[in-house]
């Protein structure tokens, strides 16, 4: 068999028929001197123009480049996952098609990795973007990301990162989750390390992303952060939705109730009839608690499968325990 | 069986649901619109519940030696999807074309539908020009605008059951339900290339009376099921979440007010009947928020099944120990 790949670097491209050559030149450049059997997984997500040619071209001049074509386009966060599906190496280096990424620094991160981190991040510190169009709403964004996940990132939107192969290839990735994947990665309780990268401006073609709504933004943060916390008891999730409206409920139902029998006024409709409503939402709400569990039990996942992606066993220890006995 | 064997390259499905005309004159013009076509074929009727008429036909056809065809009973009318799904189970060529049991299509035209598969994987017939009153072409028109709004996919016909694909369509697809009318639009967000061909519609396609209730139902809840399965498979929080924050917030509102009254000006709540909307309303928006959280939670757990991209073609040139292959990329259809 040949040596196992110790290096992958995916980097999804859409109409970049311009920078690809660039870009695998300066990989190969910032790669090769590092000594170590690497390839390169690129993803052309249903571009127009002749990138997938041209991709197939380069592929067939260097064999450690693998191209994976979509039937059209699926967008970022499919192709960073089909990148990382069809990668074999041990260690996944993630980054963007455009050259605003300088491959040079993949060696950083190699060495973030080597110490032992799970997921390394590149932070744009020096970012050659419009200031109000994309600088701000970012800072933003990363602001309210990181207070809501708990995981303090800078740059969020930076596309270098470096994941562990055996860690990423078992968090689920799907939808627009390529913002919040140190997020997503935190439920399997990885090591997150930052570090600071170049950043260039664009030398070809346009920006894809612009603004995005700030409601799809808050929702898919919802989502992530309950999805983190509470995925595994989806029982503990509702009650807590239905604890205030049993409160309510309980409180409008001894309200009236104490009306009408202590005070002996006429029992008030709304009133009664709110408290009613309250108490059997809280108990609907339960129910889906209960279905919650349902649905986690019959999926096969299991919180334990996350924590052994990450856990390290001591076995010097271990075994010195046992001569001890 | 007979001499059906593997190089049958075209299978012709198609299912008899409630209606159907004489197939034997039927099974005569498609193969007659067939004959321009080299590709070798077999014929799959699947009756799709009991009907005896038909199976006689049939079965007389078998008796005559009419070669490459196969008949399939479902014991019960489960519907064109399923029916498809059955036939597709007995297909064994590489093309499938899926006919109507009825005289919907002109049987010259169904050639026409064969030509884009060289580029596209899915072309879905389209009767044109079409008869029908005025009323009826504006139903059509909303219909459609609707479909177009929801999809961006501008398509004229998704009532036509002459479909040609390939059979890797039909496969990853896997139909259900209703989905046969919406198989362009499920196949285009797996992304497989849809075309639309105009087929002339037969002159035996005349819709005699009016469309009742149930029908238009039908076409809403298609409306639906696109909508939902386009915008919001993936992201169910976004639509439940939505909506729930809305009511949720108009109701909090409204209580908000009636508290405001009752403690400013001593409005009794007691006798306000909108403290029971308001709380409804709350109440109503948090259920549909906590069903968007089972849902994503339902999605969450089975995201390695649920991949949102279809690779179309891995390429790769083997590496130096496996030299004399390396004009050959590898193909691999990933499902």
């Amino acid at each position: 068999m040949r040596t196992p790949i110790k290096l992958s670097v995916i980097v999804p491209f859409y109409n970049e028929q311009d920078s690809i050559g660039a870009l695998h030149a300066a990989i190969v450049d910032a790669v090769a001197p590092l000594q170590i059997p690497f390839e390169m997984v690129f993803v052309d997500d249903g571009s127009k123009d002749q990138t997938l040619a041209r991709a197939v071209e380069l592929a067939r001049q260097d064999h450690r480049i693998r191209v994976v074509k979509f039937r059209r386009n699926y967008g970022q966060t499919a192709a960073m996952a089909a990148g990382i599906e069809y990668a074999h190496g041990e260690v996944l280096v993630t980054m963007d098609g455009d050259l605003q990424n300088d491959p040079a620094d993949i060696e950083q991160f190699l060495h973030k990795i080597d110490a032992g981190y799970d997921v390394v991040v590149g932070w744009r510190h020096d970012r050659q973007d419009k200031l109000v169009s994309r600088k701000v709403p970012s800072v933003i964004a990363n602001w309210l990301i990181g207070k809501v996940t708990g995981i303090p990132i800078k740059d969020n939107g930076c596309s270098l990162k470096a994941y562990r192969a055996s860690v990423i290839k078992n968090i689920p990735l799907y939808s627009e989750m390529h913002r919040f994947i140190p997020a997503m990665a935190s439920i399997a309780g990885t090591r997150i390390a930052e570090v600071k990268v170049r950043h260039h401006a664009r030398r070809f073609g346009n920006s894809k992303y612009g603004l995005s709504r700030i409601y799809k933004v808050l929702l898919d943060l919802m989502v992530i952060k309950t999805l983190a916390s509470f995925a595994a008891r989806p029982l503990l999730w509702f009650a807590f939705l239905a604890l205030p409206l049993f409160l309510i409920g309980t409180g409008a139902l001894t309200y009236a109730l104490t009306m009408s029998l202590v005070y002996h006024a006429a029992t008030s409709l709304p009133i009664a009839g709110s408290g009613v409503i309250f108490l059997t939402s809280a108990f609907i709400l339960f129910c889906s608690g209960a279905l919650g569990e349902l649905v986690y039990n019959l999926s096969g996942m299991r919180e334990h499968d996350f924590a052994r992606l990450t856990q390290r066993v001591d076995t010097r220890t271990a075994a010195a325990e046992t001569a001890a006995r | 069986m007979t001499e059906r064997d593997a190089q049958v390259q075209l299978s012709v499905i198609i299912p008899v649901g409630k209606r159907y005309s004489h197939v034997r004159e039927l099974y005569g013009e498609y193969v007659l619109g067939l004959e321009s076509v080299r590709l070798t074929r077999e014929f799959i009727f699947v009756l799709d519940g009991p009907h005896p008429q038909v199976l006689a036909q049939l079965e007389q056809l078998i008796s005559e030696g009419t070669a490459n065809i196969m008949v399939v009973c479902l014991s019960r009318p489960f519907g064109e999807s399923t029916a498809l799904m059955a036939g597709l189970e007995r297909a064994t060529g590489e093309f499938i074309l899926t006919l109507p049991a009825y005289h919907q299509i002109d049987g010259r035209d169904v050639a026409k539908l064969l030509a884009p598969l060289d580029s596209d994987d899915v072309a879905i017939g389209w009767r044109w020009p079409r008869s029908g009153g005025f009323l009826e072409k504006a139903r059509r028109a909303v219909f459609h605008g609707l479909v177009a709004w929801v999809t961006g996919m501008r398509l004229h016909d998704l009532g036509c059951g002459a479909r040609a694909m390939r059979r890797r369509v039909l496969e990853e697809l896997s139909l259900y339900g209703d989905q046969h009318r919406l198989l362009a639009v499920l196949a285009d967000r797996k992304g497989f290339r849809v075309t639309e061909v105009a087929l002339r519609q037969s002159d035996r396609d005349r819709f005699e009376g009016v469309y009742r209730p149930r029908e238009y139902a039908h076409l809403v809840l298609d409306v639906f099921t696109v909508f939902f399965l386009v915008r919001f498979t993936k992201k169910p929080l976004r639509f439940f979440g939505m909506i729930g924050a809305t009511m949720c917030g108009v109701g909090a509102l409204v209580v908000l007010y009636l508290v405001f009254g009752r403690l400013a000006f001593n409005q009794s709540l007691a006798d306000r009947p909108a403290l029971l909307l308001s709380s409804l309303l709350v109440v109503l928006g948090l259920q549909l928020f906590a069903l968007g959280l089972l849902a994503e939670l339902i999605i969450f757990t089975q995201a390695r099944h649920l991949k949102d991209y279809q690779a179309a073609e891995i390429i790769e040139y083997p590496r130096s120990s496996d030299q004399q292959h390396s004009h050959e990329s590898r193909t691999a259809a990933v499902s």
